[in-house]
C-alpha cells in the first residue's frame, strides 16, 4: 500500500437536491478519501432537499469502509453559504475540503493537487476551471474586485481546501460569514488558485431556489462587502457640487444680463444648495451605516434538524 | 439444589453492592458472574465520573437527584475517588443545545458549584461560549473492586461468589427462582436479582419477561498519557458532539471520549446484535453477551478521529498521547434519549419468588438498591 498522508482530512460537501449527482460525487469522494488519507471524514450538509438525495448519501456512504461520513440535515433552505458554514464548524480535520457542488466537472487528481499546493504553506487553495466565465459572474468579480480592499482576486471555483489555521482565524474574527470566498481572500493568509481544465459544461444551477438565493447573495456581499454604496453617494455628491456651483453661477448670470421673473434666483440658488447639502448629508449617513453593518454584523446562526453519523 | 436468600447476577458495582449489603444483613448470598474477575466491563470501563448533574443540563431532574448521590458516594468511598484536579465544564459556540449563559442558570437552579472563567484560557479562540470550573470527581474503579472483594470476604460464611459460570436456563416455580449454570449446578432462591446491565435483556429473556427499551452502543474509552499542563485538569465540552478527556480515577492516564466517535456501533435490537460477534470466536452472541473488552473482535480504535476533535477545541499547551483503548457495551434506555437523562431503573418482576431487573444509569445512583433490597 502507497504512503498514506497522515494529515487528517475533511471534506464538507454541500447538497441541495442533487439527486442525479450525488451518487457518483460521494462514491468518488470516498474513494479518494481512502485512498489518499490514513484518516479522513465526509460530511454531507443537506440543506432540505426535497428529493432522494438524502437517501441515497445514506445508502452510498455504506460503502465507507476506513473514512467516517455524516449527514447534518438543516432544518429548511439556508442557502450555500450558511449551509457551508455549518459544515465546516462541525469538521475536525487539519484540512478541509469544500465542495460547494457535486456536479464536479474536473479530473479527480486536481482535488489532490490542490492538497498537496497547500501543503507547500497556503492557508486557502482553491480550484477553478479554465472556462471562460459567465458574463454575469464577470461582471460581479469585476464590481467586488473594484470596490473592496482586498488581497487577491476571487473568481467562481468549484472547490477549495483550508487548513485549520485559517479556519481557527475566521471563527475568532466571530463575524458573519455570509460570503466565505470574501472573508476567505481577506483573512491575510496565504491564499492560491489552480486552475484546471474542465472536462465538461460548467456547472448550471437549474434550482430556482438556489439561483434566487445567488442572486440575493451576490446583492448582500457587494453591499456587505464592498463600499460601492458608499463609493456611489460620494460620486453623486460631488456630481451635486458641481451641477450646484454651475447653477449658482448660471442663476447669478441670469439675474444679471436678463431680467428673470421675480423669486426665480432665489428658488434656483435655494435647490441647487438644498440638494447639494442633502447628498452631502446621505453621505455621511451611508458612512455611518456602512459601520454599523460592521460592528453588529457577527456571525449568523444556522439551525439544524440533527446530525447522523452514518458509517460505523 | 442448593438455596439461597438471594441470588444476585452480575459482579459490576451494582452487583457486588448488592451482595454486601444482603450479607450484611445476614443473609446467605451468592453471586454469579459470567467473567473470571469482578468490574471487568462497564463500572471499570467508563468515564470514571461521580456525576453531580453537570452533565445534564437539559434534565433538571436528574441534575438535583445527582448532586445528593454525588455527596453520599464521596463520604462512602472517599478512599476511591480523585478530587486532586479541576474539572472545567466548556459550552461549545457552535452545534451546543446549550449555551454558556444557559449552563449558568441552569447549575444555579440545580444549586451545584460552578464559577465562570475566561474560555480563552484553555480553548482555541472562538471555539467555546463559556467556561466553567466546577466540582466534579472521578473514581479510581480498581481501588473500589478491592474495596469490595475485601468487604466480602468478612463475610465468607453468607457468600459464595462464582466467577466463570454462564447461566444456562431460569425456571420460575411456586415459590423459588431455579438457576440452572454451565457448569451443571443448580441454584434457587426467593429473591433474584438481575444486576447483568449491559446483558439484562438476555436474562430477561430467558424468562419471558418484558424487556428494557434499550438501544446498545459499543464504545471505546481511551486511555492517554499528558504532559504537565494536562495533568490536573479535566475538560469536558458540552452539549452535543464534543469531546472530554480527565483524569481516568487514580491512575496516571486521563480518558479521552467523544459523544461522535466512543461509541463504535450501535444496535436497535433489544437484544444485542452486532456483526463483530460472529467474528468473536464463539465468547459472544445475541444471547449471551460477552466481555467487549477482551474481544478478538473489539475494533480499532477511533483516535485520530477524538484526538482531532480534542485538538481542535483545546489549545496546543495541553498536550496528550495514545496509551490504550478500552471496550464496553452500554445499554441506553430509549425514554431518555431526548433529555439526556440517566435513570437508573429498577423493576420488580414477580413478589414471592422476587424477581427484580435493575439497569443504572451511573455509578453513584447504586443506592437506589437499597429500598428494593431492604424488602422482600
Ligand atoms: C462508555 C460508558 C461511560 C460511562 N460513563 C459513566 C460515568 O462517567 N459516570 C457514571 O456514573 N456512570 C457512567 N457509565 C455508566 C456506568 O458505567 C454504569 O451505570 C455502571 O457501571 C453499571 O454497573 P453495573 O454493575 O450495573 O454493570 P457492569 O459493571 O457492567 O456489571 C455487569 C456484570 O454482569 C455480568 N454479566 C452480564 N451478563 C451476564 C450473564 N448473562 N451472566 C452472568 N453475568 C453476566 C458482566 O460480566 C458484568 O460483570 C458509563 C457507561 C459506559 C458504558
Amino acid at each position: 500500500m502507497a504512503n498514506k498522508e497522515k494529515n487528517f482530512t475533511s471534506a464538507v460537501i454541500y447538497v441541495h437536491n442533487a439527486q442525479n449527482y450525488i451518487e457518483d460525487f460521494l462514491r468518488m469522494i470516498i474513494d479518494v478519501m481512502e485512498t489518499n488519507f490514513e484518516h479522513s471524514e465526509i460530511i454531507c450538509v443537506n440543506d432540505a432537499s426535497d428529493d432522494n438525495s438524502y437517501e441515497i448519501v445514506k445508502k452510498i456512504s455504506s460503502v465507507a469502509r476506513a473514512t467516517s461520513v455524516s449527514i447534518i440535515n438543516m432544518s429548511y433552505f439556508h442557502g450555500l453559504e450558511l449551509a457551508m458554514n455549518a459544515g465546516v464548524d462541525l469538521s475536525i480535520g487539519d484540512f478541509v475540503f469544500e465542495f460547494d457542488h457535486v456536479d464536479l466537472e474536473c479530473d479527480r487528481n486536481v482535488i489532490m493537487d490542490i492538497y498537496y499546493h497547500a501543503l507547500k504553506g497556503y492557508d486557502i487553495v482553491s480550484a477553478s476551471p479554465t472556462q471562460k466565465e459567465k458574463f454575469t459572474s464577470k461582471l460581479f468579480y469585476g464590481v467586488f474586485d473594484k470596490f473592496t480592499n482586498m488581497y487577491g482576486r476571487m473568481g467562481t471555483e468549484s472547490f477549495r481546501v483550508l487548513s485549520r489555521r485559517v479556519i481557527n482565524r475566521i471563527s475568532s474574527m466571530n463575524k458573519s460569514v455570509p460570503y466565505r470566498k470574501a472573508v476567505y481572500s481577506n483573512c491575510g493568509l496565504k491564499t492560491d488558485n489552480i486552475k484546471y481544465e474542465a472536462k465538461k459544461s460548467n456547472h448550471l444551477i437549474s434550482d430556482r431556489k438556489e439561483k434566487n438565493y445567488r442572486l440575493g447573495l451576490a446583492m448582500d456581499s457587494l453591499i456587505l462587502f464592498t463600499d460601492v454604496g458608499y463609493r456611489f453617494s460620494m460620486l453623486m455628491t460631488v456630481v451635486m457640487m458641481f451641477v450646484s456651483i454651475f447653477m449658482v453661477v448660471y442663476s447669478v448670470v441670469v439675474y444679471l444680463t436678463s431680467h428673470p421673473v421675480a423669486g426665480w434666483t432665489t428658488t434656483i440658488l435655494f435647490l441647487s444648495i438644498a440638494l447639494f447639502g442633502l447628498f452631502g448629508v446621505l453621505t455621511i449617513i451611508i458612512k455611518y451605516l456602512q459601520l454599523l453593518v460592521d460592528l453588529v454584523f457577527r456571525r449568523k446562526h444556522y439551525n439544524f434538524e440533527s446530525i447522523e453519523k452514518l458509517t460505523k | 439444589m442448593k438455596r439461597f436468600d438471594r441470588i444476585i447476577i452480575g459482579a459490576g458495582l451494582y452487583g457486588l453492592y448488592s451482595a454486601l449489603f444482603c450479607c450484611q444483613r445476614g443473609q446467605n448470598v451468592l453471586l454469579l458472574e459470567c467473567d473470571p474477575t469482578p468490574f471487568r466491563r462497564a463500572t471499570y470501563i467508563n468515564q470514571a465520573r461521580v456525576h453531580q448533574g453537570y452533565h445534564y443540563p437539559r434534565s433538571i431532574s436528574t441534575a438535583m437527584k445527582s448532586a445528593g448521590y454525588f455527596e453520599r458516594f464521596n463520604k462512602d468511598y472517599a478512599f476511591c475517588v480523585n478530587r486532586g484536579f479541576d474539572q472545567i465544564y466548556a459550552t461549545s459556540s457552535r452545534y451546543s443545545w446549550t449555551d454558556g449563559r444557559q449552563f449558568k442558570d441552569f447549575c444555579r437552579a440545580a444549586n451545584i458549584p460552578c464559577e465562570e472563567l475566561h474560555p480563552k484560557r484553555f480553548f482555541n479562540e472562538g471555539m467555546c461560549d463559556g467556561a466553567f470550573l466546577t466540582r466534579e470527581y472521578t473514581y479510581d474503579a480498581n481501588i473500589l473492586k478491592n474495596y469490595f472483594v475485601e468487604q466480602l470476604s468478612k463475610y465468607q460464611t453468607n457468600v459464595e461468589i462464582k466467577y466463570g459460570v454462564n447461566i444456562n436456563r431460569i425456571e420460575k416455580s411456586q415459590d423459588v427462582y431455579q438457576i440452572y449454570t454451565s457448569d451443571s449446578e443448580k441454584y434457587c432462591t426467593g429473591f433474584l436479582l438481575n444486576a447483568t446491565y449491559a446483558g439484562t435483556n438476555q436474562i430477561l429473556d430467558l424468562l419471558g419477561y418484558e424487556k428494557f427499551g434499550i438501544k446498545y452502543e459499543l464504545c471505546e474509552i481511551i486511555l492517554c498519557e499528558v504532559n504537565e499542563k494536562l495533568k490536573g485538569i479535566g475538560f469536558t465540552v458540552m452539549d452535543g458532539p464534543f469531546f472530554s478527556i480527565m483524569p481516568f480515577g487514580k491512575t496516571e492516564y486521563h480518558s479521552l471520549t467523544s459523544v461522535t466517535f466512543t461509541p463504535h456501533m450501535t444496535c436497535h435490537d433489544s437484544i444485542p446484535r452486532f456483526t463483530c460477534q460472529d467474528r468473536s470466536g464463539g465468547s459472544c452472541s445475541t444471547f449471551r453477551l460477552g466481555n467487549c473488552n477482551d474481544c478478538v473482535a473489539k475494533p480499532a480504535t477511533a483516535f485520530p478521529y477524538m484526538a482531532n476533535l480534542a485538538r481542535k477545541y483545546m489549545r496546543e499547551e495541553y498536550g496528550f498521547e495514545y496509551r490504550s483503548s478500552l471496550f464496553s457495551m452500554k445499554p441506553i434506555l430509549m425514554s431518555s434519549e431526548i433529555d439526556d437523562s440517566r435513570p437508573t431503573v429498577i423493576r420488580t418482576y414477580s413478589n414471592n419468588p422476587t424477581f427484580i431487573s435493575v439497569l443504572s444509569g451511573k455509578i453513584n445512583t447504586v443506592y437506589d438498591l437499597d429500598e428494593v433490597l431492604g424488602d422482600g
